[in-house]
């Protein structure tokens, strides 16, 4: 079955290469799922020795810079932002405390930062913004639906839901995947509603349920507590979209208490540490490594490079309590524990980048909700065909962002590729929206002059 | 098993995106957008008045 699989993903690169020469922005479309579903590494021959990811966004920009029209590109602020973080985080890596281990981690920061920039520029029609929007949902998708039939067939359990590959990174982390999978939820209803490319049929609302379903179930069959956090997030950002809100507070209490018999008991057990944190060795080591991290950043204002957490040397204390017979008893015990990662994206930026890589991360991302909130609302009551989808993909995408803002304070996920991309579709909506905002506003001078010279007349004739 | 059955539906999915976006024209190119009638402000810019719009000749 292996090799049959392996040509099949040969296969659908090489079809989406090919196409790729005669629409290059597919390439763009080509790097995006490479870079989410990673296949050199679901596959064990040809795929795996070959660079593919390099060639690709090597395609994909030479075909931008050569072929494409760029007259409607344009550059946002955040950009600058985005390049001022790489520059800075060069600097950092080049006098990095870990230099061999920063190395690593940089080798996939730059590329994510990097095409983050570039990807807004190619976002010049809203076909292209939807085709991104959809490629990274279906990616995300092969990941997801794996996840979301195994937790219903076997419960999953903590670290050991099987997502096809066994080592930790980009998506196919746990706690990374609960956070993403719940903050894509707005975007694939957005799919309903809207989209163009496949038409919101029947079926694709059901494939889009379904999906939405198996996002849900993903911080189940992790039992990322995370996840669950980012469930309750998205309970309460999708009130404000909902017209009848008593009732949906009143049914999503029902789904919730009807849903609780239905989940594992170890993740109730898990879940319920959330509120009991002191007792939970995971948590409380977050807690000492953020203690940690203050004290690192008051000697290091400018941060440690990647992976400075890699020094720290932590006492941990642990409070359990019991509910005895007698009272309540207290046991406080002392754990050791050294080179403990950051566990927060927050805390991520500050000790790796110190204060000003903290600063360009929060300004990022939070002019990308501030500015999804304004084109929201500039677009709430357009109802023209060629408008009407603006409105609630910035909707959809400031709910994403705020979900992963929230997630991101428990998992060290502050330059999570996917999220950049996420940050690169809102920087394309927003140029797209503004530009096609002026050319509407725009008419040529001689029809406006012509319009002068015949108002006066028309409107002599209506009186 | 159930690893074929994802990465086949969302693959295949793609595949057939792919595809349907090889005939749209308007994947490189849109045609300009219908005259705004009535634009939002912009930051500090005030609300043109309704009755100036109304008269306003249409091109």
């Amino acid at each position: 079955m292996r090799p049959v699989r392996d040509l099949a993903f040969v296969g659908f690169l090489l079809a989406l290469l090919g196409f790729g020469f005669r629409r290059p922005f597919l390439f763009v479309l080509a790097y995006v799922y490479v870079d989410i579903v990673s296949p050199q590494r679901l596959t064990y021959l040809l795929l795996n020795s070959v660079p593919i990811s390099l060639i690709i966004v090597g395609l994909a920009m030479l075909s931008y810079f050569l072929v494409d029209d760029k007259r409607d590109s344009r550059v946002a602020p955040r950009q600058m932002l985005m390049l001022m973080l790489l520059a800075y985080c060069a600097v950092t890596t080049s006098q990095a405390d870990f230099p061999v281990e920063a190395a690593f981690k940089w080798d996939w920061v730059w590329k994510a930062l990097l095409f983050a920039i570039f990807l807004p520029l190619t976002l010049r029609t809203r076909l292209r913004i939807e085709a991104l929007a959809l490629f990274m949902i279906l990616s995300a998708g092969s990941i997801i639906i794996v996840g979301g039939i195994k937790t219903i067939a076997s419960g999953g359990g903590y670290g050991a839901l099987n997502l096809m590959i066994d080592n930790n990174s980009g998506l196919y982390e746990s706690s990374t995947i609960a956070t993403v999978a719940i903050a894509i939820i707005p975007l694939i209803l957005f799919f309903t509603r809207h989209g163009t490319i496949f038409k919101p049929d029947w079926k694709v609302k059901l494939f889009a349920y379904a999906l939405c379903f198996s996002c849900l179930l993903i911080p189940v069959g992790t039992e990322a507590r995370t996840g669950l956090i980012c469930i309750g997030i998205l309970a309460v950002l999708m009130l404000r979209y909902t017209k009848r809100r008593v009732l949906y507070i009143a049914l999503m209490a029902v789904g919730g208490l009807a849903a609780i018999p239905l989940l594992p008991q170890s993740f109730t057990a898990r879940m319920d540490t959330i509120g009991n944190y002191k007792a939970d060795s995971s948590a409380s080591t977050r807690v000492a490594v953020w203690k940690w991290t203050w004290e690192y950043v008051k000697d290091h204002p400018f941060g440690g490079g990647f992976d400075a957490f890699r020094q720290n040397k932590l006492t941990i204390e642990k409070v359990e309590t019991d509910k005895t017979a007698s009272g309540t008893d207290v046991k406080q015990t002392l754990e050791y524990d050294k080179a403990r990662a950051y566990h927060s994206a927050y805390f991520e930026m500050l000790g790796e980048q110190g204060f000003p890589g903290l600063v360009l991360w929060l300004l990022i991302h939070g002019i990308g909700i501030f500015r999804m909130e304004l084109l929201q609302r500039r677009y709430a009551k357009k109802t023209a065909e060629h408008q009407a989808w603006i409105g609630p993909l910035a909707s959809a995408l400031q709910q994403g962002h705020i979900i992963y803002m929230f997630g991101s304070l428990f998992v060290g996920i502050a330059l999570q590729p996917f999220v950049y991309m996420l940050v690169g579709m809102q920087i394309g909506l927003d140029t797209y929206a503004r530009r096609r905002e002026h050319e509407a506003a725009w008419r040529p001078l001689v029809k406006r002059i012509r319009g002068a010279e015949h108002a006066p007349a028309e409107n002599a004739g209506a009186v | 098993m159930i690893d074929n059955f994802s990465l086949g539906l969302c693959h295949g999915l793609m595949l057939l995106a792919a595809w349907l976006l090889l005939f749209r024209t308007d994947l490189d190119h849109e045609p300009p957008p219908p005259h705004d009638e009535d634009p939002q402000p912009r930051f500090g810019q005030r609300h043109a008045p309704a009755e100036t719009m109304k008269d306003a000749p249409r091109a």
